[in-house]
């Protein structure tokens, strides 16, 4: 195991994406009800900055709660390297706000010509791996600090894969010392859409490197479209709690669960209802059989 | 081919497959990877439509929803972003305004000012040079300093002609309601002038010249120069007089405004 940084302890909390519609809610003043939540994670981009209200929004939020830098634009997986004016403001971020930790997608998000803005997939193969570990050696030694990296949803698998997501994010954490992001509905979407056991996925996974979950909702399949898709624009589907359930018993130790919602965003007290759900989901698993 | 270059190609196919419905897909791919795409074409088509949305909300309020999903979907197309913050797919929308709404050219105007506020907001926090420091730096000033004098403002205010009453259209798309909207279009042009107020963007409409005078001090021009812009050609002296009144009164205004962040030296 690759191992230059130092390691990320397990964090057991529970915690919400902090969303411009929530600010005031996790602004409450001294005798008003806060958020209850054990941390607070933000797109990183959206405060990548040079300064204004959201970053000092962002600056008071830290001072309540910790807070997890997590990125959709560091484009891992991009053949053509890292984005080095991305990855500095990261780092100028990351200096500032004095997260938890840093995380991103296992994804590739642009060419040299483009940016797609979306999480695009990687081709499970031999190169595809070498480009991933060289970006991430690169972000983790800039950055100064090991990062967490997410698997991503998809709805196309390519021809010339000769590894399944979980043999290749294995691989990755041996090869760089990174830590993983465990995105619940992600598999959940990625089993459905490409006929693998959610199961086997948990089960090939290097358990004691997930230090976060994300659980969040996505679009069915329908009749004219056979493919789920992950929306985060609605609440967390049971079979993906079902899962989560599965996953959290099987963990070595506690890690860090938040619900992701990107549309359509409620009342904050619908999310911490969620939470809740979580938290009861975890609190069993803990209880001996 | 390098296995490296060779993952860098078919990115780039892949991408281009996304930004190009035409684009041939690869010889190896079934109908399942196909029906995959269509998935990522939809969303990036609907990320970028998303991403004007929430950045030109008044704009596309007051062109109504239709017209400006047609329109942000034509931007979307015609200028694929590059950088890696989603803002970005707003540079230009104006001008694309400006050539799909030319009959209604307050649409444009109304683009620029939306853009431009998002910009001041996220600018660097810098403390302005009030006019207690300014009269302190400038207090052993000779005439010659005087004409040489530059000034820094505030990083990302920004100035334009514009042919719309900004201050009416803001208000009245303030609310979703489209009830009682004015007719925008001013008699006579006017500069529009956009900074930050400590965190909160704001605008101002004034005297053309005012613009001419900030865009170019902006860019570096010499107070001096202004006022004998302002003063024209072959001036008499009471004309001298009356624009350096004039270049002192803007001065006065940018300092009182906070648009002043320095004396370039």
């Amino acid at each position: 195991m690759t191992q230059h940084h130092d390691p990320i302890r397990p964090f057991g909390g529970f915690g919400l994406g902090l969303r411009k519609t929530h600010y005031d809610d996790f602004l409450a003043g001294p005798g008003e009800a806060g958020v209850p939540v054990d941390f607070a994670e933000v797109i990183s981009e959206n405060y990548m900055v040079e300064g204004g209200r959201q970053l000092r929004v962002l600056e008071q939020v830290r001072e309540r709660f910790p807070v997890i830098l997590h990125g959709v634009s560091m484009s891992i997986g991009s053949a053509g390297g890292l984005d080095t004016d991305h990855l500095e403001k990261l780092k100028r971020l990351e200096r500032r706000i004095d997260p938890l930790w840093v995380s991103d997608h296992l994804c590739w998000t642009r060419t040299s010509a483009h940016n797609s803005h979306d999480l695009l997939p990687m081709p499970l193969t031999e190169a595809a791996l070498s480009a991933v570990c060289a970006n991430i050696d690169q972000a983790q030694d800039h950055l100064g600090r090991a990062m967490l990296f997410e698997n991503p949803s998809s709805y196309l698998t390519f021809p010339e894969d000769d590894l399944s997501e979980w043999e290749f994010m294995a691989e990755m954490t041996r090869r760089t010392g990174c830590y993983l992001l465990l995105d619940v509905n992600n598999i959940y979407v990625s089993a459905r859409n490409h006929g693998f056991a959610a199961e086997d996925y948990l089960a090939g996974l290097p358990l004691e490197r997930i230090r976060q979950i994300h659980l969040a909702g996505h679009d069915p399949a329908t009749p004219e479209r056979d493919i789920i898709i992950d929306t985060h624009d609605r609440k967390v589907a049971d079979g993906v709690w079902d899962l989560y359930a599965k996953a959290i018993a099987m963990l070595p130790h506690p890690v860090a669960t938040m619900i992701e919602r990107d549309e359509h965003i409620p009342p904050i007290a619908e999310l911490l209802a969620e939470l809740d759900r979580a938290r009861g989901i975890a609190d069993e698993a803990l209880v001996p059989a | 081919m390098s296995e490296a270059a060779d993952l860098k190609a078919r990115q780039e196919a892949f991408l281009r497959a996304i930004l190009d419905e035409g684009a041939p897909l690869p010889e190896d791919w079934t109908n399942r990877q196909a029906a995959g795409l269509a998935v990522y074409r939809g969303n990036y088509r609907s990320a970028l439509v998303g991403a004007l949305e929430s950045t030109f909300e008044r704009t596309a309020r007051y062109v109504g929803e239709s017209a400006f999903k047609q329109a942000s979907a034509h931007h979307a197309i015609t200028h694929p972003p590059a950088g890696w913050t989603i803002d970005e797919v707003g540079i230009g929308f104006d001008a694309t305004c400006a050539q799909l709404f030319a009959k209604n050219p307050e649409v444009a105007d109304l683009a620029w000012l939306e853009w431009t506020m998002l910009q001041v907001a996220t600018g660097p926090d810098v403390e302005p040079f009030g006019p207690g420091a300014f009269a302190e730096a400038t207090g052993g000033f000779g005439d010659e300093d005087w004409m040489e004098l530059r000034l820094e403002f505030q990083a990302r205010s920004s100035a334009r002609i514009v042919e719309t009453n900004l201050t009416i259209l803001w208000k009245a798309l303030e609310e979703a309601s489209d009830l009682d909207r004015p007719d925008p279009r001013l008699a006579e042009p006017q500069g529009c002038l956009v900074w930050r107020e400590g965190e909160r963007p704001t605008f101002q409409l004034l005297a053309p010249d005012a613009v001419t005078a900030f865009t170019a001090m902006q860019d570096g021009a010499a107070y001096g120069e202004i006022v004998t812009t302002f003063a024209g050609s072959d001036p008499e002296p009471e004309q001298v007089q009356d624009a350096a009144m004039r270049a002192g009164a803007l001065l006065g205004e940018w300092l009182k405004e906070g648009l002043v962040v320095g004396l370039k030296t």
